[in-house]
């Protein structure tokens, strides 16, 4: 499966929203159920469901698909 | 620990929430969140109809992040909630009648405290605080927590659960905290009872849920998450949310009937490992070595359940004198034939035994928890059976000595006098029963054995001493039951408060020893002479010494000294109550057109309410 792919299942179970909803243009202002604490909750299964550590600091930039795809990516890359 | 995906798809097949949840524990599995909503989804199709719970949130941090785990235990455990988290911060306005916490009617609440709501002192570290003013402090905090959960608890019913975020750090003092005197973990541990003691003493139906040791089976660093702490005020790792949610939802499954009383054990591969009758007494592994080691903490485990207030009883398949000879002489067997109420060491069919067994100590299946380590009898029971809820004992020895830490049947949300008794009282109604059978085999009537046992019954009326078991009986009451109507305690504290409403309530005492609270009786009445039973039950161990003629013809004193005329009353059938199905007619209510019964007082004459062979004391 694409990291997109599995990305995308992973926000659309986490928001309980269809995964067709979800491109990898989307944006978290795009999507109504992706408010502060749905954000928390994809920050969460990402990291679990990828095995990262995400910094804190990253939760505010990752705020798009496409940022959370390039974090995944980089992050692979390092390890 | 985490899933890795071929766990998964094994944990997707499991036959039911309760495997699974065992699972999930005994092999220490943590769920992501995607993971979690999967296995959530798949217990969904499993169970069409679960149990609604309502669950209430004050909190002083973010609670909302808590929801998705609250939903998956609340599966594991057969419930869906339904939840109303209070805004945030928000605690005081929420403990009024009218507040949006009340309107949700919880069936549980809970408190999600933070230590320095409750002290401002708390803000800076204990150690700081000399000597001399801590104790001060600890008062000032369990004072407030007090008056804080008093309020709740007269605005809302329901169970209240508290809970008080440790810290998320170690100890200020280090490594020395636990040698220093003025150690901030000695200081919170002495503060933490002196709350469970007020709380206990003072307010009903709350529980102080201890989050230290929540935290002890993952540790702080797996507890918590320092970075969702500082960027939402949310403190747990998704390992710690599982936990906390679970250890909820453990105590509101804990509620909902039907209740557990009994744990019914076999012996070979349960109790000790081997085949006793293949292997011999010298044989079985039950000792200092690994598997015997294991057995031996499941054993003390089993006295520990005892010691929450269920019965054990046996239910083996192996030659009586073998088993005796076990229980008796084997160094390290811990249960001994006191242990059980009842014992069934025969070949017939493990179905029989356990029927024969709720007929001896008068309890329905459905209070039983059968726990065998065989395929065969675990299927064979679940089959004929599926009313008792079956655990099959984990092949590997070092999973057996916590099998059934995972069964929030098994948790209590109060201890009473009765509780801690009820074994021993169990063997003293054998007694009783073999004195009948000695007394019947000389010729004697059942008259001359009650006669015999000198009972003498206390009647109280109003009295709020035992009030968690009162409301005990009317949850655990199945049988005996006119009514079968379950209040909280809550409940009747209410109705001991309310002068329409009296709730009276009887011990036993006999020459084999005294029962405790076993009856309660809830009255209502008006002003022009009539009266009605709400509720009258007495538990299955006094059934059979017209206890319940005499306890009603007390009520009838007093209720005629109050100036009631006429007493009504109904019997509501239920699956278990036939035993009262006759109890009015035999008090001499006469059956009214619509159903109902009456007793005209001044009419009881010398009715069946007279010459009792018990003597009554009080109110």
């Amino acid at each position: 499966m694409s990291d997109f792919k599995h990305l995308q299942e992973i926000i659309a179970a986490t928001l309980k929203i269809p995964a067709g909803n979800i491109t990898e243009s989307t944006l978290m202002e795009d999507i109504e159920e992706w408010d502060s604490l749905g954000h928390v909750h994809i920050m969460v299964a990402v990291e679990q469901a990828f095995d990262l550590y995400m910094d804190v600091d990253d939760f505010a930039e990752l705020t798009g698909v496409r940022a959370i795809l390039d974090y995944i990516d980089a992050e692979k890359g390092h390890a | 620990m985490r899933i890795t995906d071929a766990q998964l798809s094994k944990l997707l097949d499991m036959p039911s929430a309760q495997a699974l949840k065992s699972t999930l524990l005994s092999r220490h599995m943590i769920p992501s969140l995607n993971q979690a909503d999967q296995l959530q989804r798949r217990l969904g199709e499993l169970d069409a109809t679960p149990v609604v719970a309502r669950l209430g949130i004050v909190h002083t941090y973010t609670s909302e992040l808590l929801e998705p785990w609250l939903q998956f235990a609340a599966t594991l455990n057969g419930l869906t909630l339904e939840t109303y988290h209070a805004p945030y911060g928000v605690t005081l306005q929420e403990a009024t009648s009218t507040s949006g916490l009340a309107r949700h009617q919880p069936d549980i609440t809970l408190l999600m405290l933070r230590k320095e709501d409750l002290h401002p002192a708390l803000s800076l570290p204990i150690s700081t605080i000399p000597a001399a003013e801590r104790g001060e402090i600890a008062g000032e905090f369990c004072s407030a927590l007090v008056s804080l959960v008093t309020r709740f608890r007269n605005a809302i019913t329901g169970q209240i659960v508290i809970s008080l975020l440790p810290d998320l750090n170690a100890p200020g003092l280090g490594l020395y905290d636990s040698m220093a005197g003025q150690s901030e973990m000695r200081w919170w541990n002495e503060l933490k009872g002196a709350i469970a003691d007020a709380m206990r003493e003072h307010i009903n139906g709350v529980t102080l849920l201890d989050m230290e040791q929540l935290m002890l089976d993952s540790g702080r660093r797996h507890f918590f998450d320092h970075r969702l702490w500082y960027a939402s005020t949310f403190p747990f790792s998704p390992e710690g949310c599982f936990r906390f949610a679970l250890a909820c939802s453990d105590i509101a499954a804990s509620l909902y009937p039907p209740r557990a009383k009994v744990i019914a054990l076999d012996a070979d591969n349960t109790l000790w490992g081997g085949v006793l009758g293949e292997d011999g007494v010298d044989g079985i592994e039950l000792g200092p070595e690994y598997p015997g080691r294991a057995f031996i903490d499941f054993q003390k485990r089993l006295i520990s359940y005892q010691q929450r207030g269920f019965l054990l009883v046996l239910c083996s398949k192996n030659n009586p004198q073998d088993v005796d000879e076990v229980l008796r002489e084997h160094p390290h067997q811990l249960l001994r034939h006191e242990h059980f109420v009842a014992e069934r060491v025969n070949w017939l069919p493990k179905t029989d035994n356990l029927k024969s067994l709720a007929g001896e100590l008068n309890l329905g299946l459905d209070a039983f928890i059968f726990v065998d380590d065989s395929d065969h009898e675990c299927a064979a029971v679940r089959h004929s059976l599926p009313e008792v809820e079956v655990v099959q004992v984990p092949s590997r020895a070092n999973e057996i000595p916590f099998c059934l830490d995972s069964l929030a049947r098994l948790e209590i949300t109060s201890l009473t006098a009765e509780d801690l008794e009820k074994t021993a009282m169990y063997a003293r109604e054998k007694r009783r029963k073999s004195r009948l059978a000695e007394l019947t085999a000389e010729g004697g009537s059942v008259d001359d054995y009650l006669l015999s046992l000198e009972m003498c019954m206390t009647v109280r009326v109003d009295s709020a001493s035992h009030l968690p078991r009162l409301a005990q009986l009317t949850q655990k009451t199945n049988q005996f039951n006119l009514t079968t109507r379950r209040y909280t305690e809550q409940d009747i504290a209410r109705m001991i408060d309310d002068p329409g409403t009296s709730v009276y309530q009887f011990s036993l005492a006999d020459t084999f020893g005294d029962s405790g609270v076993v009856g309660l009786a809830i009255i209502t009445r008006d002003n022009q002479g009539r009266a009605d039973i709400d509720s009258f039950l007495m538990s299955c161990r006094v059934i059979g010494r017209s206890a319940e003629l005499a306890f009603l013809s007390r009520i009838i004193d007093c209720l005629e000294a109050e100036g009631v005329e006429t007493l009504t009353a109904r019997y509501i059938p239920t699956r278990k109550n036939a035993p009262v199905a006759n109890f009015l007619d035999d008090a001499g209510f006469e059956t009214m057109e619509n159903g109902d019964h009456r007793l005209e007082l001044e009419k009881r004459g010398d009715g069946p309410l007279r010459d009792l062979p018990i003597t009554i004391e009080g109110p």
